[in-house]
């Protein structure tokens, strides 16, 4: 449960360090014929060839993991990082390591393509400098969970177009839904309020954001300066949001916690009863279930479309 | 007169400088507002003055407040100019304490009690340990201070680390390690402030005793100050105010070495002048100190630890130069 935090917090990290990579893939509808060897533009824009169809996965970051299983390399993979718990099978794969990756182990796997999401701190260069193929991935968007899929499938020889077609299909779907509403409530999406004077949200550019749009909300913090901006509670009482979201899990806040904060009982959500909580694994990791977390992002946001 | 001139130009400080506080945050609101929302206009500037504003500035002031007190009281009591809570390590001992009350899952007004009880426990340690060779010399406090703020350093990350219940909450827990007096509750306030109040009260009783003091325990017997009771009450009066500010703001130092020895050259070293006009300007310090750690990287916020730090160290410095001249 512990490692959730550690997850979000290392998912943070990497997200400050990076700059907004880009994928671009060089449209090859035919995957049919043999698709090795295959030369990939990865997320940090490095270009990577995968020789033939790699055998041993090794995953750093739990939404490559539930990328590889969805498309069904999960026999493949051999390692995985410590958080990777989607689907429950993955978990039972041998552990890399977490914030710190553990480099001996990931040698003694013997992968032949080691997928990871971006460090700053020069884990990737490390990989590489021990003779490994890396292909980083990291989806910071909804956008971007649909190329990962194509990507990923390309990397390991899979239908990867099927998928970023049936993802797109259910993310348009929950878009179709709220393109008219009427009204688009204030949404606060509570990340961290630990240290109650600078509490962590969701801005501009961070999954979440995308989340909340698709869902037919505003973020409060739509327009701040980074993707995971702080707010001091005197802010957020100015922004006066409608729905406040919390992760569901034991360690978070309850509802009734973040009414009783002082000052807080004159914000809207609170004298409307509408503070609300969510799985925090499902939005919180651009994956395969994008559909799934947009759709029940969007039952908080406007309960009225889905009954 | 000259003493009420003084202190009427310190609370007019204390005041000025808490409107600034109140007057200036993260949401701007004009002053005509934060004067309606004073009293009592019911939107959402009302809600940010007066539930979160004003208990953040009480909270600074009472926390000055109390910590130079309590060092011009250590001061006294040790007859050395380089004592306060956070240099004789009595604040590291109210946070190892109030630590040791969250881990162990203590109900939340029970953590100023356990900071009070660690201050007194390590306070007292401090004063036996500097008199270890005979006389309290300057050294042995700071030694005695260093090892016991290591030694509660070392058993708080020990705690912090261990413990899953803090893990979640490291961030908190570290952010109330550097100091900062963000968001008080008006309960909470409450209770420093009759804490504070308790201790600032027999500071102002004890001053004449402490005054005694400067001439060495065996004088002040013969003035007919009786050294051991005196010890005792000075002891516990400061552990009341320097645990009341560690539990309000974790560890702030310097304050408390600051402000009491640079009152010395304003206002003599009588404490029944000194001890009052520490509280006040105790107070004022730590609001302007507040005020700047939420303005300096607006919209980001320093830790306050970190202003009084970046001011107070190389103030302390200074002062050890001097004390190594004129007394080794």
């Amino acid at each position: 449960m512990r490692s959730r935090i550690v997850v979000f917090l290392a998912v943070l990290l990497l997200t400050l360090a990076s700059c907004g990579g880009a994928v671009s893939i060089s449209p090859s509808p035919s995957v049919t014929a043999s698709p090795f060897p295959a030369t990939l533009s990865d997320f940090q824009n490095r270009s990577v060839t995968v020789p033939a169809r790699p055998e041993r996965l090794v995953s750093i970051g739990p939404s490559i993991t539930a990328f590889l299983f969805a498309l069904g390399a999960g026999p493949r993979v051999v390692g995985v990082d410590d958080f990777s718990d989607e689907p429950a099978e993955a978990a039972s794969r041998e552990h890399v390591g977490g914030i710190k990756v553990n480099f001996e182990k990931v040698v003694a796997l013997k992968p032949d393509l080691v997928f990871s999401v971006k460090f700053s701190d020069g884990t990737i260069e490390k990989l590489q400098a021990a003779s490994l193929n890396v292909l980083v991935v990291d989806p910071q968007s909804v956008s971007d969970v649909a190329k990962t899929a194509t990507l990923i499938g390309k990397a390991v020889g899979a239908d990867g177009d099927s998928l970023a077609r049936s993802i797109q299909q259910r993310v348009d779907a929950v878009k179709a839904k709220t393109a008219n509403v009427a009204n688009r409530p204030r949404v606060y999406h509570e990340i961290d309020a630990s240290d109650p004077a600078k509490i962590f949200t969701v801005g501009p550019g961070s999954y979440i954001n995308d989340l909340i749009d698709i869902a037919g909300g505003a973020n409060i913090a739509a327009r701040a300066a980074s993707a995971y901006p702080q707010l001091s509670a005197e802010e957020i009482l100015k922004t006066d949001p409608e729905i406040i979201v919390l992760a569901a899990d034991v360690y978070s806040p309850k509802p009734s916690d973040v009414a009783a904060r002082q000052g807080w009982s004159i914000i809207a959500a609170v004298k409307n009863n509408r503070i609300v909580t969510i799985d925090p694994n499902l939005i919180n990791r651009p994956g395969p279930r994008v559909g799934e977390a947009a759709e029940a992002y969007a039952k908080l946001v406007h309960p009225e479309l889905f009954r | 007169m000259r003493t009420v001139g003084i202190l009427t130009v310190l609370a007019v400080a204390l005041v000025v400088s808490a409107a600034a506080g109140i007057l200036v945050g993260a949401v701007a609101i004009g002053p005509s507002d934060v004067f309606a929302a004073l009293f009592g206009s019911n939107d959402v500037n009302g809600t940010i003055i007066r539930e979160l504003r004003l208990p953040r500035v009480l909270g600074a002031a009472l926390v000055g407040g109390a910590l130079a007190t309590a060092g011009a009281l250590l001061q006294g009591l040790l007859r050395n100019p380089l004592a306060d809570p956070f240099v004789t390590g009595t604040s590291a001992g109210a946070t190892l304490a109030a630590v040791a009350a969250i881990v162990l899952g203590l109900a939340a007004p029970l953590v100023p009690i356990a900071a009070f009880v660690g201050a007194l426990v390590t306070v007292t340690l401090v004063w036996r340990l500097a008199r270890l060779g005979g006389g309290t010399t300057v050294l042995t406090v700071l030694l005695a201070g260093v090892v016991l703020t290591s030694f509660a350093g070392a058993v708080v990350t020990f705690l912090l680390i261990s413990s899953d219940r803090l893990a979640l909450q490291l961030r908190a827990v570290l952010g109330w390690l550097q100091g900062g007096v963000s968001v008080i509750s008006w309960p909470e306030l409450g209770v420093a402030a009759l804490v504070v109040a308790l201790g600032l009260g027999f500071a102002v009783v004890l001053a004449h005793r402490v005054d005694a003091y400067a001439f060495g325990e065996e004088t002040a017997a013969t003035l007919g100050v009786d050294p051991d009771r005196t010890t005792t009450t000075v002891l516990g009066a400061t552990a009341l105010l320097s645990g009341a500010a560690v539990a309000l703001a974790g560890l702030v130092g310097f304050v408390g070495l600051v402000i009491p020895h640079a009152l010395r050259f304003v206002i003599g070293a009588t404490h029944r002048r000194l001890v009052p006009a520490s509280f006040l300007a105790g107070a004022t310090a730590l609001v302007l100190a507040d005020l700047g750690a939420r303005t300096i990287i607006a919209p980001a916020e320093l830790p306050l630890g970190a202003i009084t730090g970046l001011i107070g160290a190389p103030f302390f410095l200074a002062l050890l130069v001097r004390s190594r001249r004129v007394v080794v």
